[in-house]
């Protein structure tokens, strides 16, 4: 059955969330690696949404994928705690 | 280097620094001309260098195109000018042209960025990333790609946000919004310093003029921005009640004295003794703080908050000496201070003159409010208490009272409520507090028994004409006197400087100290004045700002400076239409309610009854801000950068040449695929275009791998839908882009490197496979196991299990309707002529040919001939083209060029 489309968020739209929606993120990845669909699921939002988001992060650094995808095609991503590396690189 | 005959600045200026441009440049420098290339984006490479490789020989697309871009770039007979949009260009009688360009401001210094990104990482605005066609997103300070050229930061500002642009003190708002919103509340409390050391008075009893200026007010309502201030500024005292600093190192032994320690003089105080100044505030009153502490109510503004402000100014060594009242600065001097401010507020109460005035039980509001916040008020529990005025002034007594336990309260005002100046909050919050308001109604006398007010005879107004002030004129309503029994009135009919003595050495204007607008220095080059007692009662907000304007031009005399020197420089309000309307389409965002006190504990108590936002409610409301100027001013760059290269003062700068000949490279347009509605390229995030194929395939790709943007899955089944918006009459474009069918083989060839598992079709009418190895290159893909179908794709429609279903026209076999699954389809789009140069070249008409791209006059003899004699063009700006046929068109460009130049010298 096909659905009937309707149009995404726009990209500006979606960048001014992402100030807000990269601690959120962040705070689901701490737990433990996740997939784009599953961070989708527990935070409540569409997947081409997160994968916005999430890609602006790793673009910082801020996240990294983990190991290859899975049977499904999708890759699991971590957290980097960047101030804790931060703190260590200056310590050394 | 060839002789300049005509003397000209450059002997060309090559417009548009892609592929065509540099190799125009490159060629015409090598040949000793002197070339000027302009590009108006911040990085020279046009849009080759966005590619991931190139047909047919699968060469790194930057392997290719940044030894151009570093040729160019270092070419000693190269200038180049990113950044640069080119305002006209014209033609003189001798063949030669003047160009008029314009630089724009990066607000970074391009000699000391070294390009380390830093900026870009604290910045707290994401915008689309366009260098990744809106795959991403990239934030407002940027360094545009990896490979850029020169990789320097750049910074979006479209203008001034409106809440900055209001506030008389330039409070960044934006900026403390967006640090807010991006959890970063010291920040946002240090960025507040930066413009206004009051930090917890503003949160609470600022009357926010960037509120109403606030562009969200357009959609809901105003983004709640003292609610905002209030939440990082108590949350900053809660973590910080003593200031983080102390006195400045670099203490200097110039003596400043300011009069008056309200928010004008607390704020020159704070920005002078940054500056190591030794400053002194003389204060009349027993505490200091002006208004502040005595005139505005403690349910508005307790006077802890006060006192930790006044922390902030005292932690750098202020002395402040209070119950001593000034009234000569020349005096001042004479005892040895350098200079003085003057900012002595205007807190003396204006008379009614009416009949009773002197009676026990008739009082100034000012005097009410004193005593009221230092606690000697007169007890008016039960009483009946009428406030005269309809001013915000009128609202704090009145308000107080309620607090007092009046029984009755009222507010007689003599004109209607829609010509109260109170502001409406304060009209509506006295009301629902249960203050009565006495419409169109003035005391005629104050009635006594034994020296003591006993009640108030009042007439009745009506109004009339407009008055100067264009409200309308209040007449008496003759007969119409009524007697009130009344006992506390309290008179809020205005104020009048407080300038007793200044008066008699000062220039003033009634009272009103008379000072230079622009740098508050008076008469006496070492006194200055500013705040109420130049400007007339106004807002909090207003004197500080006025104190660090003193502050700076203060600095500056002391320093033996010019004052001829702008304060801070604004850029233009951002245009609020432009801002709604690219939000358009935008999820509405209702407010975060401010939370207050439910009325009847309000009525009870003088404790703030506007509560704190909830970190969780700051960072939603926050949320609200639309990023009006782009770049919010948050300073994160500014004070992060470690090249210390982020100025905002920086300006756009024109300048004007002239050059011998001009070489118009600008390339072209890509078709915006949205266009064609069936393809549903607008609706489904896994249709792509063939610009976004290429960023996806790069090496420099926005995503870890080759992923399709609906939820970052690797694709399996690949659809390239070939001639999207070209060879097509429904949209006018009947051009073939000479180029689609290769970039799909090419692209269809490196997704199946990419994703060796992954099943790929090309969709085509024809394949076009013209150029040199082309053909190998398509056969060569075919042997890789990509499809070929022949057919035309009609519409793409979505699956439930989130794939496409493209549904196409069968040309070959049984013909007919088919379709077929994918989970990722790349349209090859059509393109459109750039057509700058038509706007640009001002000195008659450059011809275009039936497709609106620039027309050559013999393309065959004279490739790059325009119908301009000494203008050319090279490149896609003739016809969308790859890059070997560009590099070889621009090379025959510039040998026109060359030919051009030497016939007009010679
Ligand atoms: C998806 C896609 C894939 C492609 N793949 C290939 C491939 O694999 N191989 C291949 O050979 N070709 C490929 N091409 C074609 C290639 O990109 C072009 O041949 C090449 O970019 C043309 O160069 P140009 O300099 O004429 O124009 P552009 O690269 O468009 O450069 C024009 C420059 O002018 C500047 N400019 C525009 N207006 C102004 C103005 N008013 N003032 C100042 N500056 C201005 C722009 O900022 C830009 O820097 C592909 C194109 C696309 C879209
Ligand atoms: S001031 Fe703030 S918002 Fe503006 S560019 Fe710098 S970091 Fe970004
Ligand atoms: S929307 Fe944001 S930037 Fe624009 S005026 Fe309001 S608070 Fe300022």
């Amino acid at each position: 059955m096909n659905t009937a489309p309707t149009a995404p968020r726009s990209m500006l739209e979606l960048a001014q969330d992402e100030m807000i929606m990269k601690d959120r993120i962040a705070a689901v990845l701490r737990e433990k690696h996740r997939t784009i669909p599953e961070i989708a699921e527990i935070l409540g939002y569409p997947t081409n949404e997160i994968t916005v988001w999430l890609f602006g992060m790793r673009r910082y650094g801020e996240v990294e994928e983990v190991g290859r995808p899975d049977v499904d095609g999708y890759f699991k991503y971590e957290w980097k705690d960047k101030k804790a590396e931060e703190a260590a690189a200056e310590e050394n | 280097m060839k002789t300049n005959k005509t003397k000209t600045d450059y002997d060309v200026m090559v417009v548009g620094a892609g592929v065509a441009g540099m190799e125009t440049a490159s060629s015409l420098g090598n040949m000793g001309y002197k070339v000027l290339l302009v590009d108006k984006k911040p990085s020279i490479g046009g849009r080759a260098i966005l590619l991931s490789k190139v047909f047919p020989t699968l060469d790194c697309a930057s392997c290719i195109v940044t030894p151009k871009m570093a040729a160019s770039a270092h070419h000693p007979n190269i200038d180049v000018k990113i950044y640069t949009e080119v305002d006209g260009i014209t033609r003189n009688a001798d063949g030669s042209f003047s160009v008029d360009l314009h630089q724009k401001s990066a607000y970074v210094d391009i000699d000391a960025c070294t390009g380390c990104g830093t900026c870009e990482e604290v910045c707290t605005v994401t915008v689309p990333d366009e260098y990744n066609y809106n795959l991403v997103t990239r934030r407002v300070a940027h360094i545009p790609f990896p490979q850029a050229v020169p990789k320097k930061a750049v910074i979006d500002r479209r203008g001034e946000a409106p809440c900055i642009h209001t506030c008389p003190a330039s409070v960044k708002a934006s900026g403390y919004i967006s640090l807010v919103r991006a959890g970063r509340y010291k920040e946002a409390f240090n960025l507040h310093l930066e413009n206004a050391p009051l930090v917890g008075c503003l949160a609470r009893s600022c009357y926010a003029p960037c509120e109403e200026d606030c562009t969200r007010c357009g959609k809901e309502e105003t983004v709640h921005i003292r609610g905002i201030k209030r939440f990082f500024s108590d949350h900053y005292y809660d973590e910080h009640p003593e200031p983080e600093y102390g006195p400045v190192e670099n203490q200097l032994a110039t003596k400043v004295a300011i009069v008056g320690s309200g928010p004008a003089g607390l704020s020159a105080a704070f920005y002078l003794a940054r500056k190591g100044h030794q400053v002194t505030i003389f204060e009349a009153e027993i505490q200091p703080g002006g208004m502040l502490r005595t005139g505005i109510p403690a349910y508005r503004l307790p006077n802890e908050v006060v006192d930790r402000d006044i922390k902030n100014v005292t932690a750098l060594g202020v002395q402040i000496k209070c119950n001593t009242r000034v009234e000569s600065a020349a005096k001042l001097k004479e005892e040895g201070f350098d200079a003085v401010f003057v900012a002595t507020g205007a807190s003396d109460e204006n008379r009614l003159g009416v009949e009773g005035e002197e009676l026990e039980g008739v009082m100034g509001c000012m005097k009410f409010l004193r005593e009221t916040k230092i606690g000697i008020a007169p007890n008016i529990r039960g009483k009946t208490v009428m406030v005269v005025g309809g001013g915000n002034s009128a609202m704090d007594p009145a308000r107080s009272a309620i607090r007092m336990g009046a029984q009755r309260v009222i507010i007689c005002y003599r004109r209607s409520q829609d010509e109260m100046p109170a502001h409406d909050w304060e009209i509506q919050g006295a009301i629902e507090e249960g203050v009565e308001l006495m419409l169109l109604t003035t005391p005629k006398r104050f009635i006594g028994n034994n020296g003591k007010l006993e009640g108030v005879e009042c007439l009745k107004m009506k109004l009339g004409e407009p008055d100067a002030s264009g409200r309308r004129r209040p007449v008496i309503v003759e007969g119409s006197e009524t007697v009130i029994p009344i006992d506390l009135a309290i008179l809020a009919i205005g104020l009048k400087p407080s300038t007793t003595g200044f008066v008699d050495e000062m220039d003033h204007e009634r009272g009103l100290l008379t000072s230079d607008p622009e740098t508050l220095q008076t008469r006496d080059p070492a006194i200055f004045a500013g705040g109420d007692c130049v400007t007339n009662p106004t807002m909090i907000v207003n004197a500080i700002g006025q104190g660090r304007r003193a502050a700076f031009y203060i600095d500056r005399h002391l320093k033996g400076e010019s004052l001829d020197v702008e304060f801070e420089s604004l850029l233009e309000k951002t245009d609020k239409d432009v801002v709604l309307e690219e939000s358009k389409n935008f999820r509405s965002r209702p407010p975060v309610l401010q939370p207050t006190m439910p009325l009847e504990e309000r009525r009870r108590t003088f404790e703030c009854y506007e509560r704190v936002m909830s970190e969780e409610e700051a960072r939603k409301e926050a949320h609200r801000c639309m990023n009006c100027g782009e770049c919010s001013q948050c300073m994160e760059c500014v004070n992060n950068c470690p090249a210390f290269c982020i100025d905002f003062n920086l300006r756009d700068a024109a300048k004007s040449f002239t050059v011998g000949s001009v070489v118009m490279s600008t390339g072209f347009e890509i078709l915006d695929p949205g266009s064609k509605k069936a393809l549903n390229y607008a609706n489904f995030p896994d249709v792509v275009d063939g610009a976004q194929m290429d960023r996806l395939l790069a090496p420099t790709r926005p995503y870890n791998s080759v992923l399709r943007p609906s939820d970052g899955k690797e694709p399996e089944n690949i659809a390239f839908v070939l001639c999207n918006g070209s060879r097509d009459h429904t949209i006018c474009n009947p051009l073939c882009c000479r180029i689609g069918c290769m970039y799909a083989v090419k692209q269809a060839q490196l997704a199946m490197g990419a994703l060796p598992l992954a099943d790929v079709t090309i969709y085509y009418i024809d394949v076009r496979a013209f150029g040199k190895g082309y053909d190998e290159f398509y056969e060569q893909s075919k042997a890789m196991g990509v499809a070929f179908t022949k057919g035309k794709v009609a519409r793409i429609e979505k699956l439930d299990n989130g794939n496409m279903e493209v549904y196409y026209e069968d040309m070959e076999g049984v013909g007919g309707m088919k379709k077929a699954e994918h989970d990722l389809v790349v349209l090859t789009v059509g393109f459109l002529p750039n057509t700058d140069a038509f706007r640009l070249y001002k000195g008659g008409e450059l011809a275009g040919n039936e497709f609106n791209y620039v027309r050559e006059i013999d393309p065959i003899s004279e490739p790059g001939r325009t119908s301009v004699d000494g203008l050319f063009a090279a490149g896609a700006i003739i016809g969308a083209r790859d890059i070997p046929d560009t590099v070889l068109h621009a090379g025959a460009a510039a040998s026109q060029v060359s030919a051009y130049l030497e016939t007009t010298r010679n």
